[in-house]
């Protein structure tokens, strides 16, 4: 019974073009998309400005450093302070940096000129490493004069050293040393868009019995067996929305080389137990709200909000606690941090064990409203 | 005179579909009055303050109690407690009871009395960069802090070179522009209401031609609740039905939404008004396109909920488009949101005027007459042919 019952569902995927379209060219195509837009890593060589108001040979030391620099391009050498706010808000830089007048006057007379420098933050991530190389480049200006002026006064290379920099943090980024900004948006944005692909194909095969009307056929297909009609029709989709899942994963850890710490077959059971969890909320949602446009509009709603209460980017334990807990209502949330427990920082299993139970419990979900479902696919309603 | 009799009915039976649909009202009204508020709520704490970490102190001098009160004292920090061992603080990362863990070495306050140059460890967890970000600033000020504490006392204690070094000879003074503050609301609010105004106008548009094959479909090749007009008048008329909706929802998010929230906001009525318009236009010309991808009333949201993810990368806001390729960048040209988002948030967060962000102005006129073009051809098409829209007949099963 069940294999007919896989066999009608597998015909009924093959027979429209949507299905392939959403199950296999979206997921693919998207995330090919994402992995090549980002293929550099970190978006290096933001495009900003120099104002030069001084023209000595000091400050043209700064600019040659400035250009060495990989995380910005000086694309214009600017006149004044005006030319480069307008270049600043025109989009062409993402910021600029300003040598004084009389730079190198005040700074060998010793009477502590001040470099300036601007980030457009409207835009972050460019902003932000313009803001880095700008520092970088304003502190070894800085340290460069005082060790001149120290090995100068008859100070040693080693005690200048130690007196310019008498103690240093060094920053460990753990497991991402490159701060490779790819990993991040990669490792959550393409499980959370399949995870949507899923949400949305879930609620339209079952939605779509009940608008033309098949869905007495199917539960007779089932022998009157809601949960065998609901594993068959599953099924086929699982195995798959689970197959494009690991050969997305596959081409992240194992083409990309994106860290994983630990055995892919934890990375592989996570994937699959999403795509589940994914079915058996979708599931969930059509028993309670049985109109195939409401089901999907809801899922569409949350499927999308996933990409930002699931705290990709912004840490949940800092968002309001009212908002925060919606963050655990969704099956992406445990999955992210599976990633990061199980892929990025490769702990023991472990740790995560909630995580797991948790996307088991979202499979489970549908046995709450089996009767529920059962009784609309008798008298299947359709309401545009 | 007739063509203006046609345009009006066209626009009087578009808006009758448009009220009597609450799918589509759903789009066209919730959608764009309640996300912003949303994603706002989600965001609203703006930065990340106070992250948990643990300090392992193996030195245990005054020095290394002097760092870690500085290192506590900053806006991202929050010392939870002191571990015996790097192996208890690994323990606490790995449950998540902090997110970085510093290291003070044994020497460290030797090194320090001893005039030598002191090293130590912060160790930071990479799951999110915000965090990350975040320790990097506050490791950055301590340092600077720190060094400049120490290397005066040195200079004081030793005596000499004090007459000519007093600090640093040259300071630095970092300006943030826009989001001043470096919030994380205020930086994604301005972008994503741009891209919320485009999907969900895209997301209603489909729908409303989704159903009408729907209908089509049930009564034989016709819709019944079609007017017929003219490839133009009919192409217009609809544009004008959803720029009538879409117009004063621009404003409430453009405007009304920052206030409520306080985000950037210091952008003109009469700069992003006009940017917004041409954006909607191009938006409902590119709808009204799009729609022969959409057969049937539901699939509108199949089709195009998924492409928010995509629009968003090539709009630039997360991955700047200055590192797109060639060819990722023609495609990003190509969505109306790209440059109404580069130009509106210039306009809002940067003070730009029209004038500075005229790029993005002109490209967007040039999309609304990509757009009007393909979507007059596919009605010209649809209408020339009545009869072809049998042959799509019966969905198949």
């Amino acid at each position: 019974m069940l294999l007919r019952l896989i066999k009608r569902e597998l015909r009924r995927l093959t027979s429209r073009k949507i299905y392939i379209f959403m199950m296999l060219i979206v997921p693919l195509g998207c995330s090919f998309f994402l992995l090549n837009l980002m293929n550099e890593g970190l978006p290096l060589k933001v495009p900003v400005g120099m104002v030069d108001l001084d023209h000595s040979s000091l400050s043209r030391k700064v600019g040659r450093s400035l250009s060495a620099s990989e995380l910005i391009d000086i694309s214009s050498d600017l006149e004044d302070f005006h030319s480069a706010m307008e270049k600043v808000r025109s989009g062409e830089i993402y910021g600029f940096f300003l040598i004084p007048r009389d730079f190198q006057k005040k700074a060998i007379g010793g009477s502590t000129p001040t470099l300036s420098f601007y980030s457009n933050m409207a835009i972050f991530v460019p902003g932000s490493l313009s803001y880095k190389g700008f520092k970088t480049i304003a502190v070894t200006t800085s340290g460069g004069i005082v060790k001149t002026t120290l090995v100068g006064a008859g100070a040693d290379e080693t005690t200048a050293g130690s007196l310019i920099q008498p103690m240093v943090i060094r920053t460990h980024p753990l497991n991402n040393p490159w701060t490779n900004y790819a990993i991040y948006l990669c490792q959550s944005f393409i499980p959370c868009l399949l995870a949507l692909i899923v949400l949305l194909v879930t609620v339209f095969s079952i939605c779509q019995e009940h608008k033309i009307g098949s869905s007495v056929e199917w539960l007779r297909e089932a022998g009157g067996n809601m949960a065998m009609a609901l594993l068959g029709k599953l099924l086929p989709q699982t195995l798959i929305f689970t197959a494009v899942g690991v050969a997305l994963q596959s081409v992240m850890f194992g083409y990309l080389h994106f860290p994983l710490n630990n055995h892919p077959l934890h990375m592989i059971l996570a994937m699959f137990l999403l795509v589940a969890a994914c079915q058996g909320f979708a599931v969930f949602i059509t028993e309670m709200l049985p109109n195939l446009r409401i089901a999907l509009s809801v899922m569409s709603l949350t499927g999308i909000l996933c990409f930002s209460i699931a705290g990709f980017s912004f840490p949940v334990e800092k968002m309001y606690g009212g908002v925060a807990i919606f963050s655990y209502l969704v099956p992406i949330r445990y999955y992210f941090l599976i990633y990061i427990d199980q892929a990025l920082n490769g702990i023991p299993i472990y740790y995560s064990r909630f995580y797991y139970i948790a996307l088991l419990i979202f499979m489970l979900l549908p046995a709450l409203g089996l009767r529920r479902l059962k009784k609309q696919c008798i008298n299947p309603v359709y309401v545009p | 005179m007739n063509w203006l009799k046609n345009l009006f009915r066209v626009w009087r039976r578009e808006t009758h579909l448009v009220f009597t649909d609450i799918g589509v009202l759903l789009f066209f009204f919730a959608l764009p009055l309640a996300y912003p508020i949303v994603y706002t709520l989600i965001y609203n704490p703006e930065i990340v303050k106070k992250i948990d970490t643990v300090v392992v102190d193996n030195s245990r001098s005054a020095e290394s109690r002097e760092l870690v009160r500085e290192l506590g004292a900053t806006q991202g920090v929050n010392i939870v407690g002191y571990a015996a061992d790097m192996g208890e603080a690994r323990r606490a990362m790995m449950e998540k009871k902090c997110y970085g863990v510093l290291e003070i070495p044994s020497d460290y306050g030797r090194r320090i009395g001893r005039g030598e140059q002191a090293v130590t460890s912060f160790y930071c967890d990479m799951s999110l960069l915000l965090r990350f970000r975040q320790y990097l600033f506050a490791m950055t000020d301590v340092q600077m802090n720190e060094v400049t504490r120490i290397t005066s006392q040195r200079l004081a204690d030793g005596g000499l070179l004090t007459s000519s070094i007093g600090g640093l000879p040259v300071d630095s003074q970092p300006n943030f522009l826009g989001d001043v503050t470096q919030g994380f609301a205020s930086f994604v609010m301005p972008g994503i209401v741009v891209l919320i105004l485009q999907q969900s106008m895209l997301l209603g548009i489909t729908m409303i031609s989704g159903t009408s094959r729907d209908r089509r479909r049930r009564n034989g090749g016709t819709d019944p609740l079609d007017y017929d007009a003219g490839p133009t008048a009919t192409v217009l008329g609809k544009s004008l039905c959803y720029l009538m909706i879409y117009l004063p929802l621009s404003y409430y998010i453009l405007e009304i939404v920052p206030y409520m929230f306080s985000l950037p906001h210091v952008g003109r009525f009469m700069d992003f008004m006009p940017m917004i318009f041409v954006m909607l236009l191009a938006t409902s010309f590119l709808g009204q396109t799009l729609q022969i991808f959409v057969r049937e009333r539901e699939s509108s949201l199949l089709v195009i909920v998924f492409t928010s993810v995509v629009f968003l990368f090539l709009s630039g806001l997360t991955w700047p488009r200055y590192a797109f390729n060639k060819f990722w960048l023609m495609v990003s040209d190509l969505i109306p949101a790209t440059f109404g988002m580069e130009g509106l948030i210039r306009i809002n967060s940067n003070g730009a005027s029209l004038a500075d962000v005229s790029q993005y102005y002109w490209g967007l006129w040039a999309l609304t007459g990509l757009y009007f073009v393909t979507a007059l051809l596919l009605r010209y098409f649809v209408s020339r042919k009545p009869k072809s829209q049998t042959a799509e007949g019966t969905i198949t099963v």
